[in-house]
């Protein structure tokens, strides 16, 4: 039942994307965003029972890979994150129908999306090493065209050129890893690997790790393989940005988790103090860069750095713990940490979605020029709104449910471990506080100055509520934030199944004894202190709201206050409220730059153009400033300049005279033959 | 004695002379009970006027012995303190001002200028007094009027 619900979303994904280059200019958004929605549900459907029951199912198709042929195994982990896509796709799906209406995309463009969808629901399914790795390029490939779509952009081009090359740098990775691991193993199933695991040297393994985090590091975003991330979300149009940001930078997480915990058993301590440092410096890093970002989904997409930096903080944390020995703390760990993936993947994807729909509707995303939008887009402004709450922690939605066991997880971990182990907890739970109020201030600078106040340009103010069918989409991942934010405990045993199935192997591991929370509406650590339940706390501010509301109605007013009466806010009595009066998203942010001037490294100009008669009078003034990110400059663009300048110097070699390539050719066999000789 | 105006002044008695009679009149003046918080508009004054304000509020008048203060936001004011003829950029501001204060409120038209629009009166840009723009309830004449004459002005207005 639930493989003939994968498969059949798999396919009615594929048939999606045939049927949107296939069906002709008025129906094809409709009829592909249709089927694709309905893909979406029946995979989620079929993912969804795997997850609840506990009971994996395994697929071999001989006939589409040669000499392989295709393996599919969907167990609990790989159902979490096909559970995850899936929730995303479908509300993207709806989406993307009112999103193009009005563009009306060509046939690429729109076949891309349900293609890079499947190829998304076939990552977490594939179960060996090459139907693994045809996914994963397949999935590469089609995210890199869907970046491409709005092509005739050069910041777009710039875009897909960084993501096609780091994204392929990671592949290669991933692909020299899980060779060497299934050339050890005799095999290339990841059944087989997995039985082998015992037999792997200690520093093979090491350097099969090593070599597949650098892979899944770079999908995921990890500073410091992140340069491509910020570039390649915004430049995708707003459903594909949501794919992006809320299902794809997963995938990187769950090739960490697979390899890592699964085919090679847990591994070395070490490995995962790694995973959980990356972590540390991604949340910081994204964290600072979102609160100083301007651009709408730039700062989405740094904020995504900033929480899978986060989430792999719990997946390093729970690595190190079960590595020395403590399942329980490891699981709670491991157990956040997804789930905090979850609700990334539920929360980005709203945010990406409603920020899509004000560049759809306003035609920027530049944060300086908007504002005024909730009057506008009112509902866009609510699921907006929820998400940045959600994003920003606030009890009562996800946010806070996954970060709250991430810190719990972190602190119990404390006082049982090397002091390294607990450098790094530490460093995690700093790293969590610190994070949290940089997003807050992110997220209220997105949500005041693009919202709020008055319209700073003509774009904003002549913007206007989007297509219903956006707003279902975008409201379907904010009620997913609301619900796993009120009753967190509901979803919680569900995601703790894909935790158990990742096991460990190292001999002072002792076996998983009990589930590290109970099960209810709410949190609650089983064997340890510590319990919230969030839908009380919603009740509570509910509650509170209706009181003060009635004891307003119900008091009876003296005749003063009966003779209120409404003025304008004082504002010093000037005549006009301009929108240059307002706070802009540059000088909300201004202070913090400033700041953290060594990280974020702002560049300022100021230019100031004098009158011909006197110095002292300038004509005009202008300021430009760009926040440019401290790694790309110091690590990407001297190697970027090294490899052009070798590039060009080879340029030399090959000059168009045949008598050069013939003495190539001669001087290559002397080579080879003297080499066999 | 006379050589050491010091102690002079530690045996001579207050200076003060007795409260004038508290008006009563209008709902504004009862309701300040001793006590009058003002906003003060420069509504298109010379600053003649500021600089004797500025006396009524030093060690010298001390007008705060009479319970009158200067407040920063009308929000937090009784009243306004009004100087200047009303020029035309400022109708709108003094509008917006006296409707920023709280109700029972009182204006104040402190120098000729704000009673009647003296020696500007008339002029290129001038809407008027400011009793042509809003309601005055006090004028306190003179140009500039001396401190003196402010501080019973004001007196008059707390009763004390």
């Amino acid at each position: 039942m639930s493989a003939t619900a994968y498969l059949g979303g798999l396919g009615t994904a594929g048939a999606a994307a045939l049927l949107g280059a296939i069906l002709p200019d008025r129906r094809r958004l409709l009829g592909a965003g249709v089927l694709a929605a309905v893909g979406c549900l029946a995979a989620l459907v079929g993912a969804g029972e795997v997850l609840v029951s506990g009971r994996s199912f395994t697929v071999h198709v001989a006939a589409v890979l040669p000499l392989a042929g295709l393996d599919l195994r969907v167990d609990a982990l790989g159902a979490l994150f096909i559970v995850t896509t899936a929730a995303v796709g479908l509300a993207a799906s709806c989406y993307a129908v009112g999103y193009g209406a009005h563009a009306r995309p060509g046939r690429t463009a729109t076949a891309l999306q349900p293609a890079f969808l499947a190829t998304m629901l076939l990552v977490p399914a594939a179960a060996s090493v090459a139907s693994f790795l045809v996914a994963w390029e397949l999935m590469a490939l089609t995210s890199l065209l869907a970046v491409l779509i709005e092509h005739r952009r050069p910041e777009t081009r710039d875009a897909a050129q960084w993501y096609g090359a780091m994204t392929h740098i990671g592949a290669a990775a991933i692909l020299l890893g899980l060779l060497l691991l299934a050339t050890h193993a005799g095999g290339q199933g990841f059944a087989v690997i997995a039985s082998h695991r015992r037999q792997l040297s200690a520093p093979l393994a090491s350097v099969v790790f090593v070599l597949v985090l650098v892979g899944f590091a770079s999908k995921a975003g990890a500073v410091p393989l992140h340069p491509w991330l910020p570039r390649a979300h915004p430049q995708a149009p707003g459903p594909i940005s949501a794919l992006m940001s809320g299902a794809m930078v997963n995938m990187g997480v769950y090739g960490i988790l697979r390899v890592g915990r699964d085919l090679l058993g847990g591994g070395e301590l070490w490995w995962w103090l790694v995973v959980a440092a990356l972590g540390i410096v991604s949340a910081v890093f994204g964290a600072l860069h979102a609160a100083a970002s301007t651009d709408l989904k730039r700062l989405l997409a740094y904020s995504t750095v900033d929480n899978v930096g986060l989430v792999l903080i719990g997946l390093g944390g729970a690595g190190a713990l079960v590595a020395s020995g403590h399942r329980q703390l490891g699981d709670l760990l491991e157990l956040a940490a997804l789930f905090h993936m979850v609700n990334h993947a539920l929360f980005k994807g709203c945010l990406f979605l409603g920020a899509g729909a004000v560049q759809h509707a306003t035609g920027t995303r530049d944060l300086d020029r908007l504002g005024g939008l909730a009057r506008r887009m009112p509902a866009t402004a609510v699921v907006f709104g929820i998400g940045a709450l959600a994003i920003t922690g606030l009890p009562g939605l996800n946010g806070f449910a996954s970060e709250w066991l991430l810190l719990q997880g972190l602190l119990h971990g404390f006082g049982t471990h090397s002091a390294v182990t607990e450098a790094v907890l530490l460093g995690g739970v700093a790293t969590v506080a610190v994070t949290g109020g940089l997003t807050a201030t992110a997220f209220v600078k997105a949500l005041g100055v693009g919202f709020l106040g008055q319209p700073r340009s003509g774009d904003a103010a002549g913007g206007r509520e989007v297509a219903a069918s956006m707003v279902v989409g975008m409201a379907l991942l904010a009620g997913g934030c609301v619900v796993l934010g009120v009753v967190p405990g509901v979803v919680l045993p569900v995601v703790d199944r894909a935790v158990a199935v990742v096991d460990h192997v190292v001999a002072t591991v002792p076996a998983r004894s009990a589930p590290p929370v109970r099960s209810g509406l709410g949190l609650d650590l089983a064997p340890l202190q510590g319990a919230v339940e969030p839908a009380l706390l919603v009740m509570g501010m509910l509650a509170g709201i209706v009181a003060a509301w009635g004891l307003l109605r119900l008091v009876p007013r003296q005749a003063e206050l009966r003779a209120r009466r409404r003025t304008e806010a004082w504002g010093c009595g000037r005549e006009v409220q301009t929108a240059r009066m307002e706070i802009t998203a540059t000088s909300f942010a201004e202070p913090l730059q400033r700041v953290f001037a060594d990280v974020l490294r702002p560049d300022r100009d100021v230019e100031v153009t004098h009158a011909a008669e006197s110095r002292y009078f300038p004509e005009a003034i202008t300021f430009h400033q760009r926040v440019d990110d401290a790694v790309e400059r110091a690590v990407y663009r001297p190697v970027i300049g090294t490899v052009e300048r070798w590039g060009n110097l080879a340029r030399r070699v090959p000059n168009g005279s045949v008598h050069r390539y013939l003495a190539f050719g001669l001087a290559a066999l002397v080579l080879i033959l003297v080499v066999l000789a | 004695m006379r050589r050491f105006p010091v102690l002079a002044a530690l045996r001579a008695r207050p200076v003060t002379t007795p409260a004038p009679p508290a008006r009563t009149h209008d709902r504004a003046s009862r309701a300040l009970r001793g006590s009058a918080q003002l906003r003060h508009v420069d509504a298109g004054s010379c600053n003649g006027c500021e600089v004797e304000i500025a006396q009524v509020f030093s060690p010298v008048w001390d007008a705060g012995r009479f319970g009158v203060r200067l407040v920063a936001s009308p929000r937090h004011a009784d009243g306004l303190l009004v100087t200047g003829v009303v020029t035309r950029n400022m109708l709108t501001p003094l509008r917006r001002t006296l409707d920023a204060v709280p109700r029972p409120r009182t204006v104040i038209a402190c120098g000729d200028c704000a009673v009647s629009g003296g020696v500007f009166a008339g002029a290129y840009g001038v809407v008027g007094a400011v009793r042509d723009a809003v309601g005055v309830d006090l004028e306190i004449t003179g140009c500039p009027p001396h401190p003196s004459a402010i501080v019973e002005g004001l007196r008059g207005l707390t009763g004390r």
